[in-house]
């Protein structure tokens, strides 16, 4: 892509070329987005959901203060929340730490740091999803 | 220095279309859709069935385009790494 | 099941199932003037008690169907007209594949169609049902759908969902257009209205995208029209999409080929009357 102009001649007496310049960027930069689907958090906004913690399959493990699961009885470990988060309630908890309502305040903090390391295939992930923003 | 030599596949990256500076690429194998900014199109018709390590790259795109660049040789890798973690160019 | 009606919104068409004749009556008078649904119907809603008992216990709908999210809550009999309407979505949602879904309003004058999308509140709704009582074929509220095989936007013209705030500004419409209120819903107060006539009656006319607007309401804001850039139309209505991903190169095709086709605009109002002028004026300035 070259083209003759006068302004941009760098070479004095030789042919003045332009070229489009390209910034090859930062090393740490970041080039590609890859599309992810939406499906959860459109199907999300059309429904009403809920988070079990743990999921029902989990038997009577207990939440770890870092959101694993780890047997009943667990030094540190926190009892399975009383009954299920509802998407509003996950989503002011994973915000700004608001306990929701019955819930005691630590456990909620366990119970905020299981929902992050939901997966798919587990109770409560559709919804989880359903929160996040879009990048 | 030659090291890893990469390439893209053409017939994987038949789809792309662009976007105001950006580009849109469907990639057929995957079935996942990436928007590239530049210089990510670039390499990739750089690398498009023609194996090239980060320097030959460098060199092909410098043909076509004033390139600007604290370190290029680092910067081409970064993007070498990260077209290669979403599987649009693979070490050859 | 109990209960059954059969409904038909544009090219789509339900079976809806119910263990209570309640949500269906309800959801019949809504629906009484579309025209007949096919003999085969293209997706299945149930509303089921959670558990047995709770078909009378405390009755609780769990909304089931074709296609179903495990962790969806039920909800409870009185607001079982929204079960069967969220129902409806779900099976879209999961389910569509012939179409590629858009999460957006549309209206249509003269052939062209007006695409309104944005995060749920924005607006998008509510405008939607506003420009329909303003002189514009409504063709749906909530899903848009875009032929991938020739561009076209097709009519999902369902019962248009009214929310919080929105419900007065359709204080004086026919009462026999609007459903029950429904209150204490997980998205606040809800009320349905039954579209327009002119948009039942031509639902089954496409039209073709000729302008998409993000729509943001506030009481705060400036009324302000900006141009959105291909590549973010294109990032956003992908996340406004359910099938984008599912339907692979078509979706790629069709998307692209509306954003590269089709300019886009950013309003902001504070209004109904304001909303109602840019839109008016960002039409206006198309060729």
């Amino acid at each position: 892509m070259t083209a003759p102009t006068s302004e941009t001649s760098k070479e004095i007496g030789g042919p003045a070329t332009r070229r489009t310049v390209l910034a090859l960027g930062a090393a740490a930069a970041s080039t590609v987005v890859t599309i992810r689907p939406a499906l959860a958090q459109t199907a999300g906004s059309v429904l009403n959901c809920e988070i079990p913690i743990p999921s029902p399959q989990a038997g009577g493990n207990y939440i770890a203060a870092d959101g694993s699961l780890v047997p009943a009885g667990t030094a540190g470990a926190y009892p399975p929340a009383p009954r299920p988060i509802t998407g509003e309630e996950a989503k002011a908890l994973l915000n700004g730490s608001a306990t929701p309502s019955g819930l005691d305040a630590e456990a909620s903090q366990a119970y905020a740091n299981y929902i992050r390391r939901l997966q798919a295939g587990m109770s409560g992930f559709t919804c989880y999803a359903s929160l996040q923003m879009p990048r | 220095m030659a090291g890893p030599r990469y390439i893209a596949d053409p017939q994987a990256l038949a789809r792309n279309v662009a976007l105001d500076g950006l580009t849109a690429i469907f990639h057929a194998p995957s079935g996942l859709t990436h928007l590239l900014a530049p210089p990510a199109p670039q390499i990739l018709a750089a690398l498009a069935g023609r194996p090239g390590s980060a320097e030959e790259v460098l060199a092909r795109i410098a043909e076509s385009f004033e390139l600007e660049a604290a370190n290029p040789a680092d910067a081409i890798a970064a993007r070498l790494a990260e077209l290669e973690a979403v599987g649009l160019v693979a070490k050859t | 099941m109990r209960h059954r009606l059969d409904l038909r919104i544009g090219p789509v068409s339900y079976r809806i199932g119910s263990a209570w004749p309640e949500p269906l009556a309800e959801l019949r008078r809504l629906y009484r003037n579309y025209p007949a649904a096919e003999a085969v119907c293209d997706f299945t809603v149930r509303l089921e008690p959670e558990r047995p008992w709770r078909r009378y216990l405390r009755p609780s709908v769990a909304i089931r169907g074709d296609y179903t999210l495990p962790d969806a809550a039920p909800l409870p009999l009185t607001l079982g007209l929204l079960a069967a309407e969220m129902g409806m979505n779900l099976q879209m949602a999961l389910g569509q594949k012939r179409y590629l879904l858009l999460h957006a309003g549309s209206v249509e004058r003269d052939g062209r169609a007006l695409i309104l999308t944005g995060h749920s509140g924005a607006g998008k709704s509510t405008l939607a049902a506003l420009l329909g009582e303003r002189g514009w074929r409504f063709m749906g509220d909530e899903f848009a759908l875009l032929d991938p095989a020739t561009g076209l936007l097709h009519a999902f013209p369902r019962a248009i969902s009214l929310k919080n705030a929105a419900l007065a500004l359709f204080d004086g419409a026919d009462p026999a257009r609007l459903g029950p209120v429904l209150r204490g819903t997980p998205k606040g107060t809800i009320r349905h209205l039954q579209p327009p006539a002119e948009a039942i009656a031509r639902m089954d006319q496409p039209a073709r995208p000729a302008l998409i607007l993000f729509p943001r309401f506030g009481r705060d804001l400036d009324p302000a029209t900006r141009p959105v850039g291909a590549a973010e139309v294109f990032v956003r209505l992908t996340q406004a999409s359910t099938n984008y991903v599912a339907l692979g190169a078509r979706g790629f095709d069709s998307l692209t080929s509306l954003v590269t086709t089709v300019p886009a605009r950013a309003i902001d109002y504070r209004s109904s009357e304001e909303a109602v002028a840019l839109v008016e004026s960002a039409w206006a300035e198309l060729r």
